[in-house]
């Protein structure tokens, strides 16, 4: 796979959609990183094919309540919280 | 015909449908957290529904049910294999920045539902219906209040979680009083179903796409007769943020309005996402999100396929509002808005049949339509807030059907009294004196009427027919009204032959 396999504007945008700010820089290291990554991916060709086990299907669980976390607990490790609330910034 | 050229008589509104309905279960739908609404904030969450790591899903059997008998009632197809897939994007209501739904593989498609729009019946087709995970819930603190002037952001999860059928409709709508009519129709059939909880906060939530084309590309109603070409040509909003049938309407023809006026001034319609703006009466532009192949969709591997398409033979589902009405006026005689009123919820429905069994349909249907329906209505109440007292309600229309008290004070003193005061009807019948009164009494009330009114007679006897109306109304006087007026006129006559 060549060094460009994934742009940079590729990176921005992906960056765009998880809400993380990149400078110059990291997107240069990220598309290098990408690129190895999914050089990775393709070792998995070399991998010979092999009997699949049975594949699972219908699996569910009857509609029955179970205990849910205290809410201290759910909250704990949220950086910020707030009267019972996850607390977190403007997100419009 | 480019916009600028186009007349308002011209324009036909095409309009479709994504309808989210939250699923009646005890349970969330891939964790054991109750879906009950509390008013406490993050009470009912465990790692599943905050998407910490490793957490795994668990498909919860009842929301499949569900959807399967959704797809029952609308005719739909349940395919062989169904699966769930990630829909990934990045906002503070999703803890896994994914959403698990269905992507290609959605559990019911190619279905439909009729719907009466002002007496012409519709046939709505219906593309598809998919599972998937409710986010959880957003409060938008300071500055205001507004989304985008808000300071921060505070996160309930207490949603999340909660199944969601999504109904996609094809573009099959004209007009937003035919979207009323349908969504109506629909939270019956759900509510027939045993699926669906109308009078839970935020149960139903509707997205409308609107675009406004030229009249000369649709030849029907359907859509495959519309010039799909014109429908891709035009530009269309998706209207966010409708909570109701009646809310549908009015964010609809709201921007049908504001589409038509851009035409007509030459101004071109931006394709965009809009947010109905329910207390101002508007829609407003909202910034764009991701398009479709930013959410990245990809299976969800952690939880395996479904092979449901048996359970259509197996799951029953009950008679269906249409069909039920069809029998009423078959079955009872009933007029069709007589047997609308009476099918408008299962409940009602169930209650009248068992009323019009027991004793006569019409008297039946006069008393659950007209009076109980009325003055439940009139305390904004349903008949499920009087769901243990449908005994009583059933005695009391007995107490009439065997002329124990007149029509008239069973249904403006009983049932009011009933309702109101939370009494028993015999109770208040006997508390009232009001049980028809015997012929002796009402005899002795016609001598006495007779006795002491000695001028009504006189005038009655020189020919005055109209004098022995005041004789009727001092009997009945007498007798606290619960004399039959019929019989007093009669037997006045007879006294005074
Ligand atoms: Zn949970």
């Amino acid at each position: 796979m060549s060094d460009d396999a994934v742009s940079p504007e590729e990176v921005r945008h992906v960056a765009g959609l998880a809400r993380v700010d990149l400078d110059d820089d990291e997107v240069d290291r990220f598309a290098r990183q990408f690129a190895d990554i999914l050089e990775y991916f393709e070792t998995l060709d070399e991998v010979p094919e092999v009997d699949r086990e049975a594949d699972l299907t219908n699996v569910m669980r009857p509609d029955e309540e179970r205990d849910s976390l205290d809410r201290e607990a759910a909250l704990e490790n949220a950086s910020k919280a707030e009267d019972g609330y996850f607390k977190g910034p403007n997100v419009s | 015909m480019t916009a600028q050229t186009v007349q308002q008589g011209d324009l036909v509104t095409v309009i479709g449908l994504e309808v989210h309905v939250q699923l009646e279960t005890d349970t969330k739908i891939f964790c054991g957290c109750a879906t009950e609404q509390t008013d406490e904030p993050n009470e009912n969450v465990c790692p599943v529904c905050l998407g910490l790591p490793g957490a795994l899903p668990v498909l919860n059997e009842a929301a499949v049910e569900a959807a399967v008998k959704i797809g029952k009632a609308i005719d739909a197809d349940i395919p062989e294999e169904t699966r769930f897939h990630r829909k990934n994007y990045y906002y503070p209501d999703l803890p896994k920045n994914f959403q698990i739904t269905q992507y290609d593989e959605p559990i019911c498609a190619d279905g439909e539902l009729e719907v009466a729009v002002e007496g012409e019946r519709r046939t709505v087709a219906i593309e598809r219906a998919h599972l998937e995970e409710d986010p959880g819930s957003l409060q938008h603190v300071g500055g205001g209040g507004g989304i985008d002037s808000a300071e921060y952001t505070l996160v309930d999860y207490n949603r999340a979680g909660t199944p969601l059928m999504e109904i996609v409709t094809a573009p099959d709508f004209r007009s937003p009083a035919e979207v009323r009519a349908f969504l109506a129709e629909l939270e019956e059939v759900l509510e027939y179903l045993g699926v669906f909880d109308a009078e839970r906060d935020g149960s139903l939530r509707i997205d409308a796409n609107l675009s406004i084309i030229p009249e000369e590309e649709i030849d029907g109603d359907d859509t495959d007769e519309i010039g799909m070409d014109a429908l891709e040509a035009a530009n269309r909003t998706e209207v966010k943020n409708i909570s109701s049938h009646k809310g549908a309407e009015k964010a609809l023809a709201y921007e049908e309005t504001r589409q038509k006026n851009a035409i007509q001034r030459g101004r071109a319609v931006e394709q965009e996402t809009r947010h109905w703006d329910e207390s101002r009466g508007i829609t407003v532009s909202m910034r764009s999100k991701e398009e479709e192949k930013d959410y990245r969709y990809f299976e969800e591997a952690d939880l395996p396929p479904l092979r449901v398409s048996g359970w259509k033979d197996e799951i029953s589902i009950p008679e269906l509002p249409s069909a039920r009405r069809e029998r009423f006026q078959a079955e009872y005689g009933l007029s069709e808005e007589a047997a609308s009123k009476l099918t408008s919820t299962k409940q009602v429905a169930d209650f009248y049949e068992d009323v019009a069994g027991e004793f006569d349909p019409d008297l039946a249907a006069t008393w659950v339509a007209d009076n109980l329906l009325g003055e439940l209505n009139y305390r904004d109440m349903e008949i499920t807030d009087i769901a243990g007292r449908l005994e009583e309600v059933s005695r009391l229309v007995e107490l009439v059907a065997e002329d124990e008290i007149t029509a008239k004070n069973a249904r403006e003193t009983v049932l009011r009294s009933m309702l109101d005061d939370g009494a028993a009807p015999d109770e208040i019948v006997e508390q009232e004196g009001l049980g028809k009164t015997g012929e002796d009494e009402v005899q002795q009330a016609v001598v006495e009427a007779i006795d002491e009114n000695p001028d009504a007679v006189d005038d009655y006897e020189s020919g005055d027919d109209g004098a022995i109306n005041f004789l009727v109304g001092q009997v009945m006087q007498k007798t606290g009204g619960s004399a039959d007026p019929g019989d007093v006129n009669q037997l006045l006559r007879a006294e005074l032959e």
